[in-house]
């Protein structure tokens, strides 16, 4: 029931636009700004700050990709997907 | 410890051995049409050649010495991962409808199909490639020496006497370019996949992954106690060390730049290394794969890359320092005495490195074949054994790359840390990403820009990383300290008194900044050619303009080439037998007969089939060269379609033209029902709005009637003759009413030799078509013809199928005015019969008239007689006739007769007999000679008429109530006698008059009395029928005389009439009726 209901609202994000946002957005989480906040000699639970910002903003980077990748799958058959979107 | 050298020999053979099993298993299944690496799983782990040794072992020593920000490299790609869903497959989409074979290749197409920039890129791309070569030879000699114990350069075998030399790093670069050539370049066309190569390359990933894993876990839990212990042991440990690698460093000036140049360049390299293009593009066997690598081969990198820091803490926690820290993956496993650990991972690393460097090789190869070689081979005549020459020099190319990277390695090799090696690379392959991108997404980026960006950006490339690079060993050298020529401002790492920046960071900025500019001002100041205006609408408004082009071609060839021609060309580049299977898995989806010719339209398209065919192993650039030198020595050009739609498309396939001329059309098709009107008008529009100088329309009026020309406009209007110049092109007019589809001719110079056309020719037409006017499912009703003196390819797909359209609206045109022309014809035809009909019966009631008042309008007065005749003819003339003639006081003459038929021409003869009677009226003579006279004089008329008639003639006497008369075969008349019941018939012999030239009739007398009625009458009355078809009868007759007999001879006369009307029950009569009453008075 709730992954259908996220499954729907995947494919509601699914945009050329979430792409673009998510990418903007990794790029600019692995910039100066950002960087500079979690760039801090401190442990978390014995790890290190900056290794566990970075681990685990990857881990759900893969994840946040996997979701919208697999709600996309479907529409992949349609060999112009690319094409149909707004331009 | 160490291994026994023969051993790890051993197993590094077999390993290679499990390669090529691997790679021939593939291929066989391949072969067999189920592909084992045709599967998003085999693609991921394919693109996972991106982690090279540099990963497996450069990564660690990063990780050792500068810290966490050997992340970047992996968070860069991870990152880009986002986008592949529209520039990745938006690439390979281009690239296979192109058969791209390389970058140099996409990027130059792009660019017009620039030799120029091909082989810049190649250039760029086997000098930066280099160091990252020798970075894999050696990574791999180190962690052989490492693993056998034996020093750097040469093997000193152990069992021998005496120590024998044996160079690791040179027999490593021929295996590495051997297993290139078994790999990469078994066969010539490099666009097609390779599944062993990607097999073997998968395997390799899946062999590295494991190892750095196994290897991971076994210094974190068995080396030491899990994370968690490592990270306390090297904070108790090294406590400002531990900060130091788990942080970035702005304190050193430097702010974030490394790290976001680290980020940059990965992001980069991704797509743009030669290799990492060759198995994301080139080897991309669907696209549907690459939703699922987008997220697969993060979690590969994110999984490799999870134990490195523990292995790298482990690392320096073991040999208290980062010394040799790249090469703590082996040396860890070593030094806790695990062999099998230690050799799992020196095979992790030699996958790693052969992996690489087969696919870069293949991809460099390619691009060395393509864009350096191919521009000078295509200079030379094409030659039989071309194929064999091309896939030689692709091999020898592979060895080339292989050996540029080892004499690098030779030359710099030990000084500089592995990474820092690749990023040299990456940021050479980062100078395609302007001229890429903006090919992609901007539609003015222009050649010269790519050029000029691309060179000094390389130039850059050269200048602050490439030399530095072998001067790393002598850091004091004096270009390093004072610049070139001795000006600091030139110096390599701080290049116009730029100082603060690592020597990537400062080298990206500026190579970036003059290859981003360059590109930039140089597209918007300089404009496309021709050939580069096509490739952006093919690459950026790809996908409408593409249909667009099936529409109609604006390109045609001025002289046509044939298939077999088509296919000896590609021949000497990809063989004889591939090249005419290629051509035959084309005509087969396009339903084009190989024996004849090629339509012209289709010929473009087979063109750029056989240019993409030949770029698959020839690259795009020379694929167009070769075409065009082919193409110049037969006599042909591409030129441009004279477009006769020039303005802007208001639809989707029809000019405004176009419309308006379809609308112009249907107006003059409305407008009358005259088809010549319609022709001449259709054809002088055709000829105002389209530059032709003749239009004739031939039209048969039906299907055995030779063709006639109905309407001929335009210039040259002398009398239309068998000897006429157009009558040239009746065997096209012919096939065009046979086969109903058009025949044309866009240049008379190319015609085929059957047909001649030398007097066309000499009044200066060059290009012609025959369009056939039929309706759909019908037989063609003629030919539309038009002829041009000034275009050569006139007729365009889009202008055949207007004047196709045109003809159908004037095939319905004509039918409809056949139609028309019938249904008029008819409607006349009805009316003349209606007039004559109306004139025949206005006759016919004159001629009654005419023959009423024949008849005596009213009976003569005698003395003792009552007389009433009357005459009721069926049709408007009868040949009944009765009549009196009065010859004295006392005598009359009365006779009834009746001409047989109803027919004017008994009219006639009815008539003739009252004229003879009334010229023998005066003669006294009796009834029997007066009837004998009057058959002698008609027998002559009666027998040529076949007519006879009846006729009974008697004469009364009042003086002496004799009643005298002869009978020609009429009705006895009757006589009523007062008193009596029974009548009398008055009967003599006698023929019908008519049947014998001369005749004799009996006379009779009989004497009458006072209130006698008689009773003359024709067969009208006693014929009569009734519904049930009985007769009337003489009884009946003489019956009826007898009850009337009372009445006047005018009232019994009107009572016969009504008694035949009532008995026959109907209004109209059978047949003729007349009688004459007489009644003796006194």
């Amino acid at each position: 029931m709730w992954r259908s209901n996220l499954q729907k609202a995947l494919k509601r994000l699914h945009l050329r636009e979430s792409w673009v946002i998510f990418f903007v957005l990794g790029n600019v989480m692995l910039n100066f700004p950002f960087l500079k906040i979690f760039n801090q000699p401190t442990t978390l639970l014995g790890f290190p700050l900056l290794y566990l910002y970075f681990t685990l903003g990857w881990a759900i980077s893969i994840g946040v990709i996997y979701l919208f990748a697999s709600s996309a799958e479907p529409e992949q058959t349609e060999p112009d997907t690319e094409e149909q979107a707004p331009r | 410890m160490t291994l026994n050298i023969y051993y790890v020999t051993a197993i590094a053979v077999g390993y290679a051995g499990l390669l090529f099993l691997v790679a021939w298993y593939a291929r066989r299944r391949a072969e067999q049409g189920r592909s084992l690496v045709n599967n998003p799983y085999v693609y991921s782990l394919s693109i996972a050649v991106y982690c090279t040794s540099w990963t497996f072992y450069g990564s660690v020593g990063k990780a050792a010495t500068s810290g966490i920000d050997f992340l970047m490299i992996y968070l860069g790609p991870s990152l880009v991962a986002f986008s592949w869903f529209y520039i990745l497959r938006r690439i390979i989409r281009i690239s296979k409808e192109n058969n791209v074979s390389s970058i140099a290749d996409f990027i130059s197409l792009r660019y017009g199909n620039s030799q120029l920039l091909g082989s810049l890129v190649t250039l760029i791309a086997v000098l930066g490639i280099m160091p990252y070569i020798a970075l894999q030879i050696k990574a791999v000699v180190t962690s052989f020496a490492l693993i056998s114990g034996v020093t750097h350069r040469t093997i000193t075998l152990p069992g021998a006497d005496a120590a024998i030399s044996f160079p690791t790093s040179l027999s490593l670069a021929l295996i590495l370019s051997i297993f290139g050539v078994i790999f990469g370049a078994r066969r010539l066309p490099s666009a097609e996949r390779h599944e062993g190569l990607i097999a073997a390359v998968a395997f390799e990933s899946i062999i590295k992954l494991v190892s750095l894993v196994s290897v991971g876990i076994f210094v974190t839990w068995f080396m030491f106690d899990g994370f968690g212990d490592i990270l306390t042991r090297f904070n108790q440990q090294f406590p400002e060390l531990f900060n130091r690698l788990f942080t970035l460093h702005p304190t050193e000036g430097r702010g974030f730049i490394p790290s976001s140049t680290m980020l940059f360049l990965s992001m980069g390299a991704i797509i743009l290394l030669p290799r990492q293009f060759h198995v994301m593009v080139i080897e991309n066997a669907d696209l549907r794969h690459i939703s699922k690598a987008m997220w697969l081969f993060p979690t590969y990198l994110f999984l490799i890359n999870l134990f490195i820091m523990p292995i790298a803490l482990g690392g320096i926690l073991q040999y208290g320092g980062n010394a040799g820290a790249d090469y703590f993956v082996i040396s860890l496993p070593l030094a806790a005495g695990n062999s099998f650990m230690a050799l799992l991972a020196f095979l992790g690393g030699l996958s790693a490195a052969a992996g690489m460097v087969m696919v870069e090789s293949v991809a460099l190869s390619t691009m060395l074949l393509n864009n350096l070689f191919m521009p000078i081979i295509v200079r030379i005549t094409p030659k039989q054994w071309f194929p064999v020459l091309l896939i030689n020099l692709k091999r020898l190319a592979i060895f080339f790359v292989v050996f540029l990277g080892y004499f690098y390695y030779q030359a710099v090799g030990d000084s500089f840390m592995l990474v820092n090696m690749g990023l040299i690379s990456f940021l050479a392959a980062l100078q395609f990403l302007p001229a890429l991108l903006g090919g992609l997404y901007w539609p003015r980026g222009n050649k010269i820009g790519a050029i000029t960006g691309m060179a000094l950006g390389f130039l850059i490339w050269c200048y602050t990383l490439l030399i530095p690079s072998f001067h790393a060993a002598t850091p004091d050298s004096t270009i390093m300290l004072h610049g070139l020529f001795g000006q600091s401002l030139l110096k390599p790492t701080a290049l116009f008194g730029l100082t603060g920046m690592d020597m990537w960071s400062h080298s990206l900025f500026w190579s970036m900044l003059f290859n981003v500019g360059a590109y930039l001002i140089c597209s918007l100041l300089l404009s496309q050619s021709d050939g580069e205006k096509e490739q952006v609408r093919r690459f950026i408004g790809k996908f409408e303009t593409e249909r667009r082009q099936v529409k109609s071609a604006t390109k045609r060839l001025s002289k046509p080439v044939t298939i077999p021609q088509f296919i000896a060309l590609m021949g000497k580049f990809i063989g004889p037998g591939e090249a005419s299977q290629a051509m035959t898995g084309y005509l087969k989806g396009r339903m084009i007969d190989g024996e004849n010719a090629v339509p012209e339209f289709e010929l473009p398209a087979m063109k750029r089939f056989v240019e993409r065919t030949l770029a698959g192993s020839v690259g795009a650039a020379a694929a167009g060269a070769i075409m065009d030198s082919y193409l110049s020595d037969m006599g042909s050009r591409m030129e441009s379609v004279y477009d006769i739609f020039s303005t802007v498309r208001a639809s989707l396939d029809q000019s405004r033209e176009a419309l308006y001329v379809r609308l112009k059309a249907s107006e003059i098709i409305n407008r009358t029902l005259d088809l010549q009107t319609i022709m001449d008008e259709l054809l002088q529009l055709l000829l105002k709005e389209f530059r032709l100088d003749v239009a004739l329309i031939q039209i048969r009026s039906s299907s055995d009637v030779p063709l006639a020309v109905q309407s001929y406009q335009g210039c040259d209007r002398r009398p239309i003759s068998p000897e006429h110049w157009f009558q040239e092109s009746d065997p096209y007019v012919k096939m065009a009413m046979i086969d109903q589809t058009t025949h044309f001719v866009n240049d008379i110079n190319n015609l085929q030799e059957i047909i001649t056309m030398p007097k066309t020719e000499a009044e200066g037409f060059i290009s012609f078509a025959h369009i056939p006017i039929y309706r759909e499912g019908e037989e063609s009703l003629g030919v539309l013809s038009v002829y041009s003196k000034s275009i050569i390819g006139l007729f365009t797909e889009e202008f055949i199928g207007l004047l196709t359209s045109l003809t159908g609206q004037l095939a319905q045109a004509a039918r409809l005015a056949s139609e028309m022309q019938a249904k008029e014809r008819e409607r006349r035809e009805k009316e003349q019969a209606l007039l004559a009909n109306a004139r025949v019966k206005r006759d016919m009631e004159i001629a009654e008239q005419i023959q009423l008042s024949l008849l005596p309008a009213e009976p003569p007065l005698l003395f003792g007689v009552e007389l009433a005749g009357r005459c009721y003819p069926a049709a408007h003339v009868g040949g009944d006739y009765y009549d009196f003639f009065k010859r004295d006081d006392h005598t009359i003459d009365l006779l009834i007769a009746d001409v047989s038929g109803h027919s004017v021409g008994a009219a006639l003869i009815m008539a003739e007999v009252r004229t003879l009677l009334r010229a023998q009226s005066s003669r006294a003579v009796s009834p029997s000679s007066i009837l004998e006279t009057l058959n002698s004089q008609l027998y002559d008329d009666l027998t040529r008429a076949e007519l006879f008639i009846t006729m009974f003639y008697a004469r009364y006497s009042a003086a002496t109530g004799r009643l005298s008369y002869a009978n020609a075969g009429h009705n006895k008349p009757l006589i009523h006698r007062l008193g009596q019941q029974s009548c009398i018939e008055l009967d003599a012999e006698g023929l019908i008059l008519g049947i014998k030239p001369s005749m004799v009739f009996e006379e009779r007398t009989i004497t009458l009395q006072a209130g006698d009625t008689l009773l003359f009458y024709t067969d009208g009355i006693p014929e009569a029928t009734d519904q049930s078809g009985e007769l009337l009868g003489t009884g009946q007759v003489c019956h009826h005389l007898s009850q009337q007999s009372t009445l006047t001879v005018n009232q019994i006369a009107d009572s016969f009439f009504e008694l035949v009307k009532e008995y026959s029950q109907s209004t109209t009569l059978q047949d003729d009726v007349s009688m004459v009453v007489m009644k003796i008075v006194s």
